[in-house]
């Protein structure tokens, strides 16, 4: 039952990304051009609905079903600074991000499947090496991770 | 602009926003969940990677809601073509297409580049721009602040750089 619900749910996610431009190469490079303000409208709608409702559910602090509704925060370390620029590169380059990545396989987009798999082997090779970087980026312990979302 | 996709005409910009703060709100309301994709490629990971960062639990713990998103983000794609003119795979790339020019070899090497960027990168930002765009900015949570600034600023440089100067 719960299955169905995260499912639809990333199905109008999905739908809404697919058909907002969020997910179109060319809306993309003219978000960085500067040249269309679509993107940042849809991102900056989103925010600002967001944050009061994420206020006001913490307010209440139970899920629909009762439960507490807790909101964990995420750590802070250098890897937000030279993570970002890395993903930032990486956005520009195919024109999409995490979640276009798979809208865009869904559209029947051919090169979005290299850049998944691309996105998996990065995930992979970042997971086989967070006790290398741990120093040098100031990450938090393992089993905390850096930051889920 | 058309988009890609078939030609269709985008929705509005405060529509889609709308939707997206819906999304947001409907997975930390029913379920207590923070809205990411990023580390759902970790999840993904989880399933043939056996590493103990793979193992930790909020990798493991996160499978059940995580998995089943990415899978609808997916679906989403599909439909939307379905509903909007048709599925068809194809290659088509907008302005890569008239300014760049590659062909299908190219394309898939330069897309598995910069996805390793962006699997690496996020993961290493702890998110990407649902988990610190859209959720962490809406929490007032200073990493996401940070890390937007840097994928923003990173993307804006990149993409002037292909498109104002070597093109």
């Amino acid at each position: 039952m719960m299955t169905l619900f995260y499912v639809a749910l990333g199905t109008l996610f999905g739908f809404i990304l697919s058909r907002s431009g969020a997910a179109d190469y060319n809306y993309i490079q003219g978000m960085f051009l500067f040249e269309e303000f679509q993107l940042y409208g849809i991102i900056g709608t989103a925010v600002a609905l967001t944050a009061p409702g994420i206020w006001l559910l913490k307010r209440y602090g139970k899920t629909l079903t009762g439960k507490p509704l807790v909101v964990e925060r995420k750590a802070g370390h250098r890897g937000n600074v030279y993570g970002g620029i890395l993903f930032g590169v990486g956005w520009s380059i195919t024109g999409m991000c995490p979640g276009p990545v798979l809208v865009n396989v869904g559209e029947g987009k051919l090169y979005a499947l290299a850049a998944l798999a691309g996105v998996l082997a990065g995930a992979a090779l970042f997971g086989c090496s967070y006790r290398v970087l741990t120093r040098p980026f100031r990450l938090p312990p393992l089993a905390v991770g850096t930051g889920e979302g | 602009m058309p988009l890609i996709l078939n030609g269709l005409e985008p929705i509005p910009w405060w529509l889609a926003g709308a939707g997206i703060a819906f999304v947001t709100l409907a997975l930390l309301w029913v379920s207590s969940n923070r809205l990411g994709v990023s580390t759902g490629f970790e999840n993904v990971c989880s399933l043939v990677v056996r590493a103990p960062y793979f193992g930790r639990d909020a990798i493991r713990g996160s499978n059940g809601w995580r998995l089943p998103l990415l899978g609808g983000l997916v679906l989403g794609g599909f439909l939307s073509a379905v509903l909007g003119g048709g599925w068809e795979p194809t290659w088509a790339l907008g302005m890569f297409d008239t300014a760049i020019g590659w062909g299908p070899a190219g394309k898939v090497a330069w897309m598995f580049v910069g996805g390793l960027l962006i699997g690496f990168g996020t993961r290493l930002a702890g998110g990407c721009t649902s988990g610190h765009g859209i959720f962490g900015l809406s929490n007032l949570e200073l990493p996401s602040l940070v890390s937007t600034v840097s994928f923003m600023a990173a993307g804006a440089v990149t993409t002037n750089l292909i498109y104002r100067v070597i093109v």
